[in-house]
Order: structure tokens, then C-alpha cells, then sequence
């Protein structure tokens, strides 16, 4: 958005970090895009070298220590993040919350900004650990749906990615009816 | 326009303009007692300086606290309407109570909510329990919610922007309307309608509620649902909490159904039923 | 002819040697004996202690076993000075990536930043390399027990079972032969303070002449690494009839500073 104009409603807000880690961001525009392309080289520099991939773990401190350095400069990045990250050693996914002031948590679910309001309501009374990716999708509508309803702004959407333990996929989302308010 | 206001003491639209003078003076011979005498302070803007008095958020030494913070909510369903409130007041930082009784009863087949400042709430629904029975008394009949809404809106409406800080809904059921909700804030605005969330926790509250909000549900279903909603609001909004007050409008007036502790709830709904998974000490 | 080459760590000699390096595996050959078996269960690392007198204070001076990171130690073989300067560099790298990652250091990567400095060395830096090898054990979920062994040209390897320092063919021999894949850490323990009583000088050993340590895992999954006492040598030792008898004395032997 630059000013009350929307540029592009498809722009994918999402970085690959190695093949089984993923980073949604969301923030200044600039800042976003600038650092997750920097995560996202770091990480993969990482794997060369060491030719291993760094675990969704310890991406998620580095991502965090990133932030914190760059918080304490000059010029911080305005950035919150989600990582989502399928560690292959425990076979087990991971997901992360992060904000700009660069706290981070590991959580079963999580949101950024308004949609916090919203969904997390939903995702407590419905969320439970062991639902598979067919249950989660439906939350996730559920979530998306209330977002169409709710929110004062209109909603265009969402991308939809999975990580598991064969890697990183876009799935086919169908935008769905207009919500209204009952 | 406030310094119109400041010098008559009296609200903005019943400033001595000709034509509405005559309009007015109608309406406060059938309401004499409309309570529309209040001292104001000697400022030029009402509005801008009760901000600068009572902001917490800009000012944290700001010289009044106004009791603020709530989720309560309200829903039309085949069975009547559910109303349910938390039950905690804050002032700033400040829990300053747990339990608040945030559902008004104006009389047996009458609810009003409050929410925003807790003294404009109670005042002006006293004031509203007052206006509804002198209706009774003139009229021999209950008044509709409809017009009980109007009365709250109308005053608020005249109190535009002068600080008042108030969201209700009220929710009754007459002969004539049968079960109706109006949701009436301090702007003036005034909503008819089947579904409305008031408060700080308001969103976390239609979160749940939305989700599977249906007309058509059973009783048992809709007091679970509002219950389950004031608690995912409690949950996850700092200035909701306490207990639940729970409420059903039926076709012959309001029944209670309790005023519960939402820890114990808490609780038994995530050990038993396995929700609020995020509260966990094994994702570290 | 060598002369011209000597000094400089940075030229090859005409038949492509590096002299001080060179000069650095010498002085390593002389040290006394290290070595590092890898079991199932853990790593044992053993080492012979040249500098040995009553009037040495025992837990604060080791001498040839240190302790790298929470998931690491080493053994060294070498000039204690010049290893010095070598832990301090990988217990800072160590904490410098647990600083950044939240998670202990993969141990090839430790190892390998340690021997990319020796490396360096050996171009440029200074006129001598780092007279210093050393044997690590560690344990990452990664690769689970490890063990390296790394020498003054920067060079590094990974083993089931290594020794450096005086007598270490003889050690890596006896190692060849007695080593087996399946073993445990107890019975690694007892293989290597039986290769250490034959290629040390002095027919019997006390705790006084070597060090112990190992790398495991409780039962909990927990990583540890242990410095043995002078009393767990001992008892490890009168097990396997290696002790020596009450009343025999210390021989002296060995001055600070001297290859250990």
C-alpha cells in the first residue's frame, strides 16, 4: 500500500528458508521484503556450508538474533514474522511467532496484527495438537471467513503454503462466498 | 457550538434556536424530569478536555480513571436472545473490580449492558429503568425495546461529544416486537439486529461466536455458545475477566443463568475438552 | 638447503614441503601419548601427562584434556601454550554460536573453525604454525558421538579410534587391533588404559600420570562430559590390575614448557 492505493493483492508474503523451513512477514513496506531476502541468503549460505540444513529451531534464533542487532542500530527493521519449520530430526513441525521488537515464542497457532483479534478466539476453542492438515485447512476457513466478516477493510485474501516432512507446497485455496454479518 | 453549550448548561440541540426550542419544549412536558441540568465545566471544548483529563493512554497520570474495559454480547436465536457480560471494571492498569454486575435488568422482560464508562453506564441505565416504568405508569402497558433503545439513543445522541463513553445493547421481548436487540453507543448510533459483540474483547468474542452461530439452535446450545464466547474474550483480553453473567429472554421475560467464575471454567474447558492448546508448557 | 625455508611458514621448499609444519608434527611426536576411542554409548578420551611431581596441584592443573563447549572436549598433544590460544578461539566460537542459534555448535563445524586458524597459519600470520594436534569428542543430534583429530597444517579427520603424540603408531596399532565397532563405553574405557599402559614408558600407571575424561548421554538424553578424578582413575585402573602398588613413589620426570 502506498498511501490508500493497493498495489498488488497477490504478492506472495512468504520466503523458502531451506527446504523445510518457511517465513511469512508482514510490516513497512521495504523493510519485509529486504529482510527476509537477507534471512533467507543467510540460511541458505548456511546450508552450503555446512551442507546440513539448519533446523526450524535454530532459524528461528537467528531470525530472532537478526532482529535484535538490527532493533539496537540505526535503522531496525519494522518487521513481524511467523516461521513455520518442519524439524526432520523429530520429525515434528514448529511453528514461531516473532514480532519487530524481536521476542519470539513457539506456539500451536498464531496471527499478526488485526487478524490477531479475530482468529485467536477461533483457534482456542478449535485447535487441538493432534488434528491433521485436512482439520487445520478448515480452520484456517474458519479464520478467513470471520476475517471477511469482521474486519472494517475489505480482505483480499489469503496464500496458502504447507510445510511437513516433504517439504514446502502452495495448496489450491478457493476464495470462498462474501461473508456477511448475521 | 461548546461554548453555546457551557453557557445555556444544557445540550447542544436544545440550545435556544427558535424552531426546535418549540420541538423540545413538547418533549420535556412529556419527560419533565429529563435530568438535562448538569453543571458543565467553564471550557471551551467538553469533549477535548475531558480527553486530556481522563486519556490513561496518553497521559498514565492522566487525573481520572475512568472505569473502562468489558466484553459483553448479545444474540437473537429461535429460543429468544442470550446475553452474557463479563465482570470485571479497570481504571487504567487498574483491575478494579471482578465482579461488576454488567447486565442491567430495567424490568422483567428488559436487559440493558454496559459497557465503556461505568458510571455514564449505570447512570444513564438507572436513568432509562426510570423513563421505562414512568412509560408503564402513562401508558399502562411495558414499554417496546424499540422505544426504550430510542430513549437511551436520543440521550446520547445530545450528549454528542461531550465524553459520555458508553456501547449497550438492550435486549427485551414484547407482546408486539416478540424477542428484539438494539445496540445503542454514545455516537448516537442505534442498530437493530440479530448478533453484536460490545467492549474491548469484543472481537474475540464474535471470533467464537460467529463460528457457529446459528437461528436455529437449541437452547442448551445458545447458553453454551454465549458462555464459551464471554470466556475466549476473558481469555485472551486483559481488561475482560471475572465472571460470567448469563442471561435467556424468553417470551415471558428474563431468566438467569448464573454469574460463574470463568477460572474454574477455564480450566474444565481445557482439561476436559482439550481447548486452549496454546496454554502449554511442552512447545519450549 | 633447508635453511632458506626455515623461517618463513609461508614458502614451500623446493620439494614442496613446509618445513615448520613439518617441524611442528616432530615436536607433536614427542609429546606424550592422547587418544580417543568412539563407542556406542560415548567417546573416551585418555591421555599420558608428561609434567608429573607430588608437588603438582592436582585439579588445577590439567594438562592435556579440556573442555570446549557443553557437547565437546579435547584432548591435546603439543605445546600447552599454543593449544591455549587454540581452546580460547573454539570456547568463543562455541559460545559465539550459541548466541545465535540458541543450540550447541555442530562439532565438525567447531572443529573445523578451529583448524581453518591453524590453516591459516600455516600462509601467514606469524612464522610459526601451531605446534599443537588434538583429538575431540562430541556428541550433535545431527551425527550423534564424534570424534576428530586435527594436526598443525589445518588438517582434520573423523575416527573410530586415534592416538597422537610419542609411541602413537604403536597406540593406533594396539587400537587396530583390540577396537570393536560394537563396543561400549565401559569397555572402551578399559581398551584405553590398557593401550596406554603399553606404549607409556613406566610399567605402572596411577592417576598421577594420566588424565581421563568422557562424552555420554544420561538417561534422561542429556549430553554430558566428565573429567575423571584421581580417585575414578585409580578405581578404573586397580579394576584392570593396571595400578600401581602402595608405596611406590612418583618418578619425576619432564620441565613446563617441554611438548606435553
Amino acid at each position: 500500500m502506498r498511501g490508500a492505493t493497493i498495489l498488488k493483492a497477490t504478492e506472495d508474503k512468504t520466503r523458502p528458508l531451506n527446504k523445510h523451513t518457511l517465513m511469512a512477514f508482514v510490516g513497512e513496506a521495504g523493510d519485509t521484503v529486504q529482510f527476509a531476502e537477507y534471512i533467507s541468503a543467510n540460511i541458505a549460505l548456511y546450508s552450503m556450508r555446512n551442507s546440513t540444513q539448519l533446523p526450524p529451531y535454530e532459524v528461528s534464533s537467528f531470525v530472532r538474533t537478526t532482529l535484535a542487532k538490527a532493533l539496537r542500530s540505526k535503522n531496525p527493521y519494522t518487521v513481524n514474522l511467523l516461521l513455520g519449520g518442519f524439524d526432520t530430526r523429530t520429525e515434528k513441525p514448529e511453528l514461531y511467532w516473532i514480532d519487530y521488537l524481536a521476542s519470539s515464542a513457539p506456539v500451536p497457532y498464531a496471527a499478526h496484527g488485526y487478524a490477531q483479534y479475530y482468529c485467536l478466539s477461533i483457534l482456542d476453542k478449535h485447535h487441538h495438537p493432534d488434528i491433521d492438515l485436512e482439520k487445520g485447512l478448515e480452520l484456517l476457513r474458519m479464520c478467513t471467513d470471520e476475517l471477511k466478516r469482521r474486519l472494517p477493510f475489505d480482505f483480499k485474501g489469503v496464500i496458502v503454503k504447507v510445510v511437513d516432512k516433504e517439504g514446502i507446497r502452495e495448496v489450491e485455496w478457493e476464495e470462498g462466498k462474501q461473508m456477511y454479518a448475521p | 457550538m461548546d461554548a453555546l453549550v457551557a453557557q445555556y448548561s444544557q445540550p447542544s440541540h436544545s440550545a435556544p434556536d427558535t424552531i426546535l426550542e418549540d420541538e423540545l419544549a413538547l418533549s420535556t412536558k412529556i419527560a419533565p424530569s429529563l435530568s438535562h441540568n448538569f453543571e458543565l465545566p467553564p471550557v471551551g471544548s467538553h469533549s477535548a478536555w475531558l480527553r486530556a483529563m481522563t486519556d490513561d493512554h496518553s497521559n498514565p497520570s492522566c487525573p481520572i480513571k475512568i472505569a473502562h474495559g468489558t466484553t459483553t454480547l448479545a444474540f437473537r436465536f429461535k429460543g429468544g436472545i442470550i446475553v452474557a457480560t463479563d465482570s470485571r471494571a479497570t481504571a487504567g492498569d487498574w483491575i478494579a473490580s471482578q465482579t461488576v454486575k454488567k447486565v442491567i435488568e430495567i424490568n422483567s422482560c428488559l436487559l440493558g449492558t454496559m459497557a465503556g464508562g461505568a458510571a455514564d453506564c449505570q447512570y444513564w441505565l438507572a436513568y432509562l429503568g426510570m423513563e421505562c416504568r414512568l412509560h408503564e405508569l402513562r401508558h399502562k402497558r411495558r414499554i417496546s425495546v424499540a422505544a426504550a433503545s430510542k430513549i437511551l439513543a436520543n440521550l446520547l445522541y445530545s450528549y454528542k461529544g461531550m465524553g459520555l463513553s458508553m456501547g449497550t445493547m438492550c435486549a427485551g421481548v414484547t407482546p408486539t416486537e416478540g424477542p428484539a436487540l438494539y445496540y445503542i453507543d454514545n455516537d448516537g448510533t442505534r442498530l437493530a439486529g440479530n448478533l453484536f459483540c460490545v467492549g474491548s474483547g469484543q472481537t474475540h468474542a464474535y471470533g467464537v461466536l460467529d463460528a457457529e452461530y446459528k437461528y436455529e439452535m437449541e437452547e442448551e446450545e445458545a447458553l453454551e455458545l454465549g458462555k464459551r464466547s464471554i470466556l475466549a474474550a476473558t481469555h485472551r483480553d486483559a481488561f475482560s475477566g471475572g465472571f460470567i453473567n448469563l442471561y435467556h429472554i424468553k417470551e415471558e421475560g428474563w431468566v438467569k443463568h448464573g454469574f460463574m467464575d470463568t477460572n474454574p471454567i477455564f480450566w474444565k474447558t481445557k482439561l476436559e475438552k482439550g481447548e486452549f492448546s496454546n496454554v502449554t508448557s511442552k512447545l519450549d | 638447503m633447508s635453511r632458506r625455508y626455515d623461517s618463513r611458514t609461508t614458502i614451500f621448499s623446493p620439494e614442496g614441503r613446509l618445513y615448520q609444519v613439518e617441524y611442528a608434527l616432530e615436536a607433536i611426536s614427542h609429546a606424550g601419548t592422547a587418544l580417543g576411542i568412539l563407542a556406542t554409548d560415548g567417546i573416551v578420551l585418555a591421555a599420558e601427562r608428561k609434567v608429573t611431581s607430588k608437588l603438582l596441584e592436582q585439579d588445577t592443573s590439567a594438562e592435556k584434556l579440556y573442555i570446549l563447549n557443553d557437547n565437546m572436549i579435547c584432548a591435546v598433544a603439543g605445546m600447552t601454550a599454543d593449544a591455549n590460544i587454540l581452546i580460547n578461539f573454539a570456547r568463543t566460537n562455541a559460545q559465539k554460536y550459541l548466541l545465535t542459534y540458541n543450540a550447541d555448535i555442530p562439532c565438525e563445524q567447531l572443529v573445523r573453525r578451529v583448524c581453518d586458524l591453524k590453516q591459516g597459519y600455516t600462509q601467514h600470520g606469524g612464522l610459526r604454525p601451531f605446534g599443537v594436534s588434538f583429538i575431540y569428542a562430541g556428541y550433535d543430534p545431527q551425527r550423534q558421538f564424534q570424534l576428530y583429530q586435527s594436526n598443525p597444517s589445518g588438517n582434520y579427520g573423523g575416527w573410530k579410534a586415534t592416538s597422537v603424540g610419542a609411541n602413537n603408531a604403536s597406540a593406533q596399532s594396539l587400537l587396530k587391533q583390540d577396537y570393536n565397532e560394537e563396543c561400549s563405553l565401559k569397555e572402551a574405557c578399559e581398551l584405553a588404559v590398557k593401550v596406554l599402559s603399553k606404549t607409556m614408558d613406566s610399567t605402572k600407571l596411577s592417576s598421577e600420570k594420566i588424565e581421563f575424561a568422557t562424552v555420554g548421554r544420561t538417561k534422561s538424553g542429556t549430553v554430558y562430559h566428565h573429567l575423571w578424578t584421581a580417585e575414578e582413575i585409580d578405581a578404573l585402573l586397580r579394576e584392570h590390575g593396571l595400578a600401581k602398588k602402595e608405596g611406590e613413589g612418583v618418578e619425576e620426570s619432564g620441565r613446563p614448557g617441554e611438548a606435553v
